[in-house]
């Protein structure tokens, strides 16, 4: 509730300025969730119910407040949600509380901010600060980062350099670790180069380099690539065994010298209809041989069943084995997403698939948008699927169904 | 016969004296949207069914710039700064450097590159709003002279064609009164050479006409709905160097 009065209160007070930008959206969802009847954790909860929360359907009311003057800038979210089987739960957060200001041929901003760097859509190895999550359901604000920043622009070419998360402690993990990140942008005619670089307080030093290319009226082509000394990830100590473990085996780890990399290609034509290919390697993501053992682990574990291993501590093993699923951003190495959109209108259809040839799983997403002068209304099913030993067939969900309505103020 | 003959070969000097001045003409006709190199304007777009009932409205402030002709190779480029201004599409961003486009969604705060075709939004293209230069854009011939506008007057009628890639239309048939130049009506074809939208121009007073108040586009491509873009400020401004980096973008400029 402070927080809600703290993201109240400041809205308020930059929109009480003089000639203050304001503005906002209120957006009521359901998401009707179908938990998957495959995979560690279904296997967990089906031996011992309630043992882990499974994804819930539930409806969510979230109100985004924008408001900036005199170099401030404020964007807050405050949400009502009620999941099946829970009480109405209340969040507030500030997604974005910065001052921007100018000295010296260079701009400073100082507070909590977005910043989105790279060129890819649905993997972006160099976005070194935001870290954002691709491939939502629905368009979000994300939750910046605290930063510093300090940025040059001339006509062609930007600096930024960025000091992100200085108040948090050195072993915070992914996103949340302090870091010192940079980049340059140059643009040359129809193509643009970015070059970057970041060092993690506790992952080191990465390099990165992008570009973006309009070929044609209608094509634009897109690589970016980064080289890591280390990045942060989940391991397990005890890989391919079925031994009964007291503790989540799946610790925080890192994975030295991985390389991730990305093309694409986007195709739009007259009619607004358009094509978007894209290809990644993560090599920060676990690899085949690390997915192996988990799944000989699985099984493993599964079999014990009958034996005269207690089952609650044979279903505990199992939940923690869905620990895997988040130990980077991508589950495979090797990714291809494919998206076809239309914008008719008021209308904006679309359907995307993203496919791991490893193991040939696959996630199939299809939408639709409407939008009219202030309410934007959206909805769509996303499917996760492929052959049973698949990864993201075994994911704790199954189908995703969603519809949105956003009223914008 | 000599009567006829002395007839054609006015109507021939003048059509040649008009042609040597197409370029004139049509800077003329940009006076009219644009009075100076470098413009803030405030847009509104209302879009209507065939019916005539309001469709949707959408608010722009739009940064018309000139980067002159010993700064860029080839001759003067356009660039333009469209800022959304309406609830739905409050901090969209595009820029338009010549041939080049970028689009900023509000919430990545990531400027992302975006081809021609993809600058193509809805009823009213951003070209529509954004683009104030004919002069800069195409070349062209006077196909003639007639009659044209409301109340009808002498026009003249100029055929143009795009003198780089990146327009939203390859083709114009403009019609500009013949005596203050000012532009009339004009028909808008695509790359395909498809007639897309009919326009006409609605200027602040019929005698005496200083500025552009409105342009109607009626579109001929998809659904014959009409579009109503109302220049409701113009002033001059030049915005900084700083603004037209598609990088600053992701900035958030206090606007005048």
């Amino acid at each position: 509730m402070k927080l809600a009065a703290f993201v109240i209160a400041m809205a308020v007070a930059a929109a009480c300025q003089a000639a203050p930008e304001f503005g906002g959206q209120v957006r009521p969802q359901w998401i009707a969730n179908q938990a998957n009847r495959a995979g560690p954790l279904a296997r967990a909860v089906a031996l011992q119910p309630g043992i882990a929360a499974l994804p819930a359907s539930g409806a969510t009311i979230e109100t985004e407040l924008r408001a900036s003057a005199h170099g401030l800038s404020f964007v807050g979210t405050l949400q009502q949600q009620r999941l099946e089987g829970d009480r109405l739960r209340n969040h507030a957060w500030v997604n974005e509380l910065y001052g921007s200001a100018e000295a010296a041929g260079w701009q400073f901003s100082a507070g909590k901010k977005i910043v989105g760097w790279d060129v890819g859509y649905g993997f972006r190895p160099n976005d070194m600060v935001e870290q954002e999550t691709r491939r939502t359901l629905l368009s979000v604000t994300p939750e910046g980062r605290p930063l510093l920043m300090a940025e040059h622009f001339d006509a062609s070419t930007a600096w930024s350099f960025v000091l992100v998360n200085p108040n948090k402690p050195r072993g915070q993990f992914g996103a949340e670790e302090p870091a010192l990140a940079a980049r340059v942008y140059r643009r040359d005619g129809a193509v643009d180069w970015h070059g970057f670089a970041r060092y993690g307080a506790h992952t080191g030093a990465s390099v990165g380099a992008a570009l973006a290319w309009v070929a044609s009226d209608a094509v634009e082509l897109h690589a970016s690539v980064r080289a890591l000394t280390r990045a942060d990830t989940l391991a397990s100590d005890s890989a391919g065994s079925s031994a009964l473990l007291r503790a989540n085996p799946w610790q925080n780890a890192s994975v030295s010298h991985p390389l991730q990399a990305l093309v694409g290609a986007t195709w739009t034509n007259a009619a607004q209809l358009s094509v978007l290919a894209e290809a990644w390697w993560d090599g920060s993501a676990l690899s085949d041989a690390q997915w192996d053992d988990w799944a000989v682990r699985n099984r493993g574990l599964a079999a014990l069943l009958g034996s005269s291993a207690p089952t609650p501590a044979v279903a505990g093993n199992l939940a923690w084995q869905a620990s895997a699923f988040s130990a980077s951003t991508n589950l495979r190495r090797a990714n291809l997403f494919a998206r076809l959109s239309w914008q008719h209108d008021k209308w904006q259809p679309a359907v995307d698939l993203l496919y791991t040839p490893a193991d040939r799983g696959r996630i199939v997403t299809g939408s639709v948008g409407w939008q009219g002068d202030r309410v934007r209304v959206d909805a769509g099913l996303r499917v996760y699927g492929g052959p049973s030993d698949a990864l993201l067939a075994q994911l704790p969900t199954r189908r995703i169904g969603f519809v949105a309505a956003t009223w914008s103020f | 016969m000599k009567k006829l003959t002395l007839f054609a070969g006015l109507a021939l000097a003048s059509l040649t004296a008009f042609a040597q001045d197409v370029p004139a003409l049509l800077k003329a006709a940009d006076k009219y949207r644009m009075s100076s190199d470098n413009m803030q304007v405030e847009t509104q777009i209302s879009v209507f069914n065939t019916d005539g009932s309001p469709d949707k409205e959408r608010r722009y402030t739009v940064f018309a710039q000139q980067k002159h002709q010993s700064l860029v190779e080839g001759g003067n480029q356009h660039q333009s700064l469209v800022l959304m201004q309406s609830p739905a599409e409050k901090g969209q961003k595009v820029l338009m450097l010549g041939d080049d486009f970028w689009l900023l969604m509000p919430g990545s705060q990531r400027p992302l590159r975006i081809t021609p075709m993809q600058k193509l939004l809805g009823d009213a293209s951003t070209g529509d709003i954004a683009t104030m230069s004919w002069a800069e854009d195409y070349s062209g011939t006077v196909a003639g002279e007639d009659r044209c506008g409301e109340p009808e007057q002498a026009c003249v009628h100029l055929s143009l064609s795009a003198a780089r890639k990146g327009v939203t239309y390859q083709r114009i048939e403009l019609w500009l009164g013949k005596a203050k130049h000012e532009p009339v009506k004009a028909d808008l074809y695509v790359q395909s050479d498809k007639l897309a939208k009919q326009a006409r121009f609605v200027m602040d007073k019929a005698a005496a006409p200083t500025a552009v108040t409105a342009m109607l586009l009626r579109d001929q491509l998809t659904n014959k709905k009409e579009t109503q873009v109302r220049y409701l400020g113009r002033k001059e401004h030049t915005v900084p160097e700083a603004w037209l980096n598609p990088m600053f973008l992701a900035r958030n400029p206090a606007l005048e």
